[in-house]
């Protein structure tokens, strides 16, 4: 019983804080998170590591802690917020498209499009004689999986206009016949990869933030920021359409042009996450849900305010992820689930105590 | 707000013909002046919603010629479109549970400056009966409070121009008698305070002569006649729905139908 | 394997390995304060070598040339010795940690192709410490030439040489018997894993069909490469004299009674004779040091399933 009175406060603390001032709590709670996942990892990061960074210039290297802290620490940290904060955004807009909470940004064939293009890319690339110089391997499973992404998002766009006119719930049911076709290439290729293949197919899908750098993060900033500058303009339209889409339409609403975009935006931001860090699931579901719960469905706020939940939970599960079996690395789709699944539900604890 | 005194066309269609599916509606030739009530009459599956829809632009015509202001209606931006002509739905339901008050400022998101949007939402939550709805979330309303809060809508999406259309499809048909009056009301004094003409698909024949000055007809997929309400005869309506009906004068003088057990040959 | 326990016995008791972890003990402790701090990059050259070794197989070698005391991290299937699993653990070794790895300050990564992701192993090489990719070639030249590899590596040329003369000389003893064997070759079926359904079979190429060759035994199955599902029909056509698991599958199935059970098997020459045979995954698969001693012991095991 003296567990259930000491969630309780805290959930209602939480709710609270999250009710009267979301934004600032949650910006403070994400600046405390980086913070705290700054002196979190394997490696011991002292404050004279952080005067060394501040000292550091072209003659002077870091060494040592500091290192560790400028080259692989810190450009992960805020690309881990980075892609939480556009796999949040995405699931926003995917679920007000979609009018249902339920929707993932998944359903727009971002996810499966990527995996897709990659294991095709690994098979296909390996059984063709087209030699690739090595500075650019590196690049080519994300590029092709940004590709795919974005080719299947508007593939279905496109097939699902033919098909079933402008509609939206025509956009669900393409959507779900072209996963499954798309899941079934995946298949294919992984029937036919030999085992290096595989392995490297099973890097791409295990989702993983390691591969951040500061170019990486410099690039996923400005598409966030240029996301952020576009969809200020689409979130009255947005929370029209939950109106339906003939209603919207009668108040002003062009649903076909707002349903491009929405495309374009999750297909560029989901695609970039999935592309540069694999499959990480259940941020772009259960960040928008988390934020609904708390301050409403009012696409003004959810959009930004799931962008700032998506960065924290990121943030966390990747910071536990590195740290609790140092020196090992557990995947981050484990961590996302593990963290975000409890504090839903003591939110939801919360919200059904306040009412 | 002074009422408009002359009545220039709003809306006109010309031999107007709907492909939907293996069925063709139509030809529709009718219109629209400002400041009109015209209450569409036929009976269900006849093609008022297809009417409706043709004029919401939901549905582009096969042939013939629809303008709307002089314009043709193709050519209309949905924005512009939105600030002169407003549809209040058959259904009502809102995906997520919004704020009232969010609702129904939705019926202006088209404009791109508008200050004074706080002032009218509230202005036009009061006229739809719906003031006291404002503070609450769309899902956990009634019936009843849900068609007033669409009203809202529609009432603030044309509450700052003159001369608009408002069409209107049978909202009310679920509510209480005493609702659906004072809401009809509501109706009548917006669009007449601002000269909006009212076209509104209804299934309630009184109510439709008793609010109307004009009625149309519509029967298997066209229109079969366009009469003012003192045109209307028992037979007519008698041919148009294939039952018997029976009137009489109230009280206050007013002309009352319903139907009768009695069977006839049309 | 007297040699390798040896080995095993060295490490528990040796004081080299104390002194490593009394030094492990230091840097934790001297990461406490600032000013104490030491990055192994500045002092490679003072202290010992200190290498990551991710790949079972690599760590065995590693370990079979006396170069234990030099290991600060190896990764989870790095399970022999047995003194290997209480080493620091980096992980799954396609998940490893960039940071996690640093932290053992390493001045060399021992790897097979299987390590990962690439962006890991990059950033490892950027931050100065070298990462090694040792090709993985599962045949006994292949073993030779990564303990030739490793020996260079790990300035241990001279043992390594003695190594690759070592299982020369015990290949030539166990592979002699079974090339004169007149005796037909068995047709054997490795399975991986299963499920209700399925198998997962070795097929061409395979690591399990080169240990097959090494015995004087046949893969019974022939139409793909590398590891895939095989259904029941394909199972009984594929008519194998003898099922050989990995000791940790079999145990899984539940023993040979279990075993039979898996959809096809029954309908086998294998089945029906019961001939099951299993060897320790690692041990069976691992193209290691221990490669002649494995192909003596499933030769055994194959001739013991053979003649019931």
């Amino acid at each position: 019983m003296s567990a259930s009175t000491n969630v309780m406060p805290f959930a209602s603390r939480l709710t609270a804080g999250l009710i009267h001032r979301p934004a600032l709590f949650l910006w403070v709670t994400l600046i405390i998170c980086i913070w705290v996942a700054a002196w979190a990892g394997a490696v011991n990061v002292m404050p004279a590591d952080w005067l060394a960074l501040l000292q550091a210039g072209d003659d002077q290297p870091l060494t040592g802690g500091a290192y560790v802290l400028w080259n692989l620490r810190l450009p992960r940290i805020l690309f881990a917020a980075l892609i939480g904060a556009a796999l949040g955004l995405s699931g926003a807009l995917t679920q007000g498209l979609f009018r249902n909470p339920l929707a993932d940004p998944g359903l727009l064939g971002v996810t499966s499009g990527a995996a897709c293009a990659a294991a095709l890319t690994i098979v296909l690339l390996a059984n063709s004689d087209i030699h690739i110089p090595i500075s650019l391997r590196y690049w080519i499973l994300p590029v092709t999986a940004f590709a795919g992404a974005i080719g299947v998002c508007f593939l279905l766009d496109t097939v699902a206009r033919w098909l079933t006119a402008d509609s939206i719930a025509g956009l669900l049911l393409t959507g779900i016949a072209l996963n499954a076709l798309a899941t079934a290439v995946i298949g294919l290729c992984t029937y036919l990869a030999t085992d290096e293949q595989l392995r490297s197919l099973t890097f791409w899908t295990l989702g993983s933030l390691a591969g951040a750098s500061w170019p990486l993060m410099l690039a996923l900033l400005a598409l966030l920021l240029a996301a952020v500058w576009y969809v200020r303009r689409l979130v009255n339209e947005m929370n029209a359409l939950a109106l339906g889409e003939a209603t919207a339409a009668h108040v002003g609403v062009n649903v076909r042009h707002l349903r491009a975009r929405v495309i374009t935006l999750v297909a560029l931001l989901c695609g970039f996450a999935v592309a540069w860090c694999g499959m990480i699931g259940f941020i772009g579901l259960v960040a928008p849900h988390i934020v609904r719960l708390v301050i409403g469905p009012d696409q003004r706020r959810l959009a930004p305010l799931s962008m700032l939940v998506g960065a924290i939970i990121l943030l966390v599960a990747d910071t536990a992820a590195r740290t609790v079996a140092i020196p090992a690395e557990i995947p981050v789709g484990i961590f996302t689930a593990l963290l975000g699944a409890p504090f839903f539900l003591v939110l939801l604890a919360g919200i059904r105590k306040g009412t | 707000m002074s009422p408009p005194t002359h009545h220039e066309t709003l809306l006109a269609l010309q031999n107007v013909t709907i492909d939907l599916g293996k069925r063709t509606f139509g030809p529709f030739t009718l219109s629209v002046k400002a400041g009109e009530r015209i209450a569409v009459l036929g009976p269900s599956g006849a093609g008022k919603s297809t009417l409706l829809k043709l004029l919401a632009r939901e549905l582009t015509p096969a042939d013939g010629q629809a303008t709307f202001c002089q314009r043709h209606l193709k050519e209309w931006s949905l924005a512009d479109l939105s600030h002169r002509r407003a549809i209040l739905p058959q259904s009502h339901e809102v995906a997520f549970g919004l704020p009232v008050e969010l609702v129904i400022g939705l019926g202006r998101v088209a404009r791109t400056f508008d200050p004074d949007i706080t002032n009218i939402v509230r202005q036009a939550a009061e006229l739809a009966c719906a003031g006291h709805l404002l503070e609450r979330r769309f899902d956990t309303l009634s019936g009843g409070e849900k068609a007033r809060v669409q009203m809202a809508r529609v009432f603030a999406q044309l509450w700052d121009v003159e001369k608009g259309l408002l069409l209107v499809d049978e909202p009310l048909a679920a509510l209480d008698p005493g609702l659906q009056f004072s809401l009809m009301d509501a109706i009548y004094t917006f669009a007449a305070q601002r000269g909006h003409a009212i076209l509104a698909i209804l299934h309630d024949i009184n109510q439709a002569l008793q609010g109307f000055e004009r009625l149309i007809f519509i029967k298997d997929g066209s229109m079969t006649g366009d009469y003012t309400s003192q045109q209307i005869t028992i037979p007519l309506l008698e041919a148009l729905y294939e039952v018997s009906l029976i009137s009489a004068v109230s009280d206050s003088g007013e002309f009352i139908v319903a139907p009768s057990k009695a069977q006839k040959s049309f | 394997m007297s040699e390798l326990n040896k080995h095993m016995h060295d490490v528990e008791s040796s004081p080299t390995r104390r002194k490593f972890l009394l030094q492990v003990g230091a840097l934790a402790a001297a990461a406490c304060l600032p000013q104490t701090w030491v990055w192994a990059a500045e002092s490679q050259k003072k202290t010992a070598r200190r290498i990551v070794s991710i790949g079972g197989g690599l760590t065995e070698i590693i370990y079979a040339l006396g170069a234990h005391n030099e290991l600060v991290g190896v990764d989870t299937t790095s399970l022999y010795p047995e003194a290997a699993t209480k080493l620091p653990s980096v992980g799954y070794a396609r998940t490893l940690s960039s940071e996690g790895i640093l932290a053992l300050a390493p001045n060399h990564v021992l790897a097979t192709e299987d390590a990962g992701p690439p962006a890991v192993l990059r950033q490892i090489n950027a931050a100065g410490v070298p990462v090694t990719v040792l090709p993985a070639n599962d045949k006994f030249e292949g073993v030779l030439d990564r303990v030739t590899r490793i020996g260079a590596l790990i300035d241990r040329p001279s043992q390594a040489s003695q190594l690759v003369e070592k299982m020369k000389t015990d290949w030539q003893k166990v592979r002699e018997p079974i090339i004169a064997r007149k005796t037909p070759a068995p047709r054997v079926l490795f399975v991986l894993s299963h499920s209700p359904s399925q198998i997962m079979v070795g097929g061409k190429g395979s690591s399990a069909e080169a240990m097959m060759h090494y015995v004087g035994a046949q893969n019974a199955v022939q139409g793909f490469n590398g590891f895939k599902p095989l259904t029941p029909e394909s199972v009984i056509a594929a008519q194998p004299d003898i099922v050989l698991f990995t000791d940790q599958g079999l145990e899984v199935v539940g023993g040979i009674d279990g075993a039979l059970k898996l959809p096809g098997l029954a309908q086998t020459p294998a089945g029906q004779k019961r001939r099951i045979a299993s060897l320790e995954a690692m041990f069976m698969l691992g193209f290691g040091p221990r490669l002649p001693q494995a192909v003596a012991a499933l030769d055994n095991a194959l001739l013991k399933a053979m003649n019931g």
